[in-house]
């Protein structure tokens, strides 16, 4: 029965991190861009959610849209310190993500001022879980919740991926594509790279606080910490995706990103299951990474001996 | 027209290891020219086109473009008027997208890049048309990743790409060197056939000192940042590869090789 509700836990905690994942998908894969502002894109989308919800009053899913621009606004500014001031790669994602620390605070200060909460970096409120308390996750009566709860992820999932995928197929989407392909096409095209790297960027980091937002609409609340780790989860995430799914004919990208956030999830909830004091939780997280890191080179270079021996006998 | 005037270019100024490649360098190309350029390593033939195209900037002097100065435009935006193809076959396409895509990108050169479809299907049938001209059947493969095709034939989609939307000039950086023999020669016959056919004026690098004979209006010869050699009309046509291997020769020893 545990095991049952773990997984159930898994597969929600999965679907809220695939958005996640489709965003780093988007910097990671697509532009090459190995973005670390994810870390602090993604509790801003939290917060900016959580404030428009409980002092604004706006309903959860044009909160949870909105917070798409404080991602957008902040994954701009991570592009810009690389393309127009030519800072690296790795270091303009550090310097944002450590701006982003204090935006962050200062923000929940925003609510802590009303009363909503004592301190502030974290807070709960049962007034934030919006999107999954509404009439429609009682559709199937209060006792199956969780089961509504997934199909509305689920439904929000899909139409996130169907956008993405649209807009790479664009012109615009296929010139971002050719941005992370081969920059100097675009050049040879007549066309600035580097608006387009930037355009990625900050889409990428959009999906990523929105995928912050429904977060804190899952587990109706927001923890200033929440961001703490996600660059692995989401790397993580991208990288099973697309190992594990991309071989199978027909599965498009951005489906195999989001069963590999759902795998990753289930796994770690399962070392929930034996990890119960949680303190080795973040070391668990990080070999499973390693492993499956590992697994991943393992498996490509297993591929091309044998095609090298292939090869070989053919020559015979 | 294209004209460098007085150019000067020196890599890494100010420390030891500086040199000076170009000292009050000029060169004009008519329009309708094809001009075949040979020299040894280091002669200055890469850099010349890294210039004309904005990739490097020039120490002094300076480029233009129908008699306009182009120093400051960047080199994104010179690459409106103008179309290169490289000596790295993998250079001018993408290699994770299909030949279709790629030649979606290229026919849109020009145009704005917005949130319509990336891909016109009525523009299929001119694709295949065009590269059907190529001979190599990739017609029938719009759906291949340009990253599975061989080096040849990424270097002739590329032809085709850098050529397919109208273009002042077309850059051609030592575009076979990275070919075997064979296909070297298709893709220089492909060549020839395209720039005679669009008309344009271009520039093209080579170490092969027979397509630089057989090939275009004008032979140029670089040594040292220096021409020293130009050869067009009646006189370029009498050119014999053993003529140019002469002057390599004795460069060399002047050199003390």
């Amino acid at each position: 029965m545990l095991f049952f509700a773990t997984t159930i836990d898994g597969l929600q905690m999965g679907l809220c991190f695939a958005v996640l994942a489709l965003g780093v998908y988007i910097s990671y894969s697509i532009l090459d861009f190995p973005d670390l502002s994810v870390d602090g894109t993604f509790p801003l989308g939290g917060v900016v959610c959580t404030i428009l919800m409980l002092r604004l009053g706006i309903p959860a899913l044009p909160a949870i849209l909105l917070s798409f621009f404080a991602g957008l606004a902040a994954g701009a500014v991570t592009g810009v310190l690389h393309v127009k001031f030519g800072i690296s790669k790795l270091l303009s994602g550090i310097i944002v993500m450590t701006a982003l620390l204090s935006v962050t605070l200062a923000l929940t200060k925003l609510l802590t001022k009303t009363g909503l909460t004592t301190t502030i970096f974290s807070f709960r409120s049962e007034n934030l879980e919006g999107l999954f308390s509404g009439g429609a996750s009682r559709l199937l009566g209060d006792s199956n919740r969780d089961y509504m709860i997934l199909i509305i992820e689920l439904i929000f999932v899909i139409a996130v991926k169907l956008i993405i995928d649209l807009f790479l197929k664009t012109k615009l989407g296929y010139m971002v594509r050719a941005t992370g392909n081969n920059e100097m096409l675009v050049v040879s095209l007549g066309r600035d790279s580097g608006t387009y790297k930037i355009l990625g960027i900050a889409l990428a980091n959009g999906f990523v606080a929105m995928s912050g937002a429904l977060y804190s609409n899952l587990y109706s609340q927001y923890d200033n910490s929440s961001g703490s780790g996600k660059v692995v989860m989401a790397l993580a995430s991208v990288i099973i995706g697309i190992a594990v799914f991309s071989k199978i004919k027909f599965m498009g990208n951005t489906t195999a990103v989001i069963l590999g956030a759902v795998i990753y999830s289930l796994c770690l909830n399962y070392l929930v299951l034996v990890d119960t004091n949680g303190i080795y939780l973040k070391l668990l997280n990080a070999v499973l990474f390693a492993i499956i890191l590992i697994f991943n080179e393992k498996t490509s270079g297993f591929i091309t001996g044998r095609q090298k021996a292939r090869r070989g006998q053919a020559k015979c | 027209m294209l004209e460098l005037r007085g150019i000067s270019k020196i890599y890494n100024p100010g420390t030891v290891t500086e040199l000076c490649l170009f000292d009050d360098f000029s060169f004009k190309v008519a329009d309708g020219e094809c001009v075949s350029v040979v020299g040894s390593n280091g002669s200055g033939k890469t850099s010349m086109l890294n210039i004309i195209c904005g990739s490097i900037p020039v120490s002094g002097g300076e480029v233009l473009i129908d008699g306009k100065n182009i120093n400051s435009l960047r080199e994104y935006k010179r690459y409106r008027m103008i179309g290169r193809v490289y000596q790295n076959p993998a250079a001018g396409t993408c290699p994770d997208m299909t030949i279709l895509e790629n030649m979606s990108l290229a026919d849109n050169k020009g145009k704005r890049y917005g949130l319509s479809f990336g891909v016109n299907n009525s523009r299929k049938n001119y694709y295949k048309e065009q590269l059907s001209s190529l001979g190599l059947g990739l017609e029938d493969k719009l759906d291949a990743k340009l990253g599975a095709l061989s080096g040849g034939q990424r270097q002739a989609v590329s032809l085709l790409m850098a050529t397919l939307t109208p273009i002042d000039f077309l850059i051609l950086d030592e575009h076979t060197a990275a070919l075997d023999p064979r296909t070297a020669e298709i893709i220089m016959e492909l060549t020839d056939k395209i720039v005679k056919e669009k008309k344009l004026t271009a520039i093209m690098v080579t170490h092969n000192l027979r397509y630089a004979v057989e090939y275009g209006t004008r032979l140029v010869m670089m040594d040292k940042g220096n021409i020293i050699l130009d050869k067009s009309g009646k006189e370029k046509q009498d050119v014999k590869v053993e003529d140019i291997l002469d002057i390599f020769n004795k460069i060399s020893i002047e050199c003390g090789n």
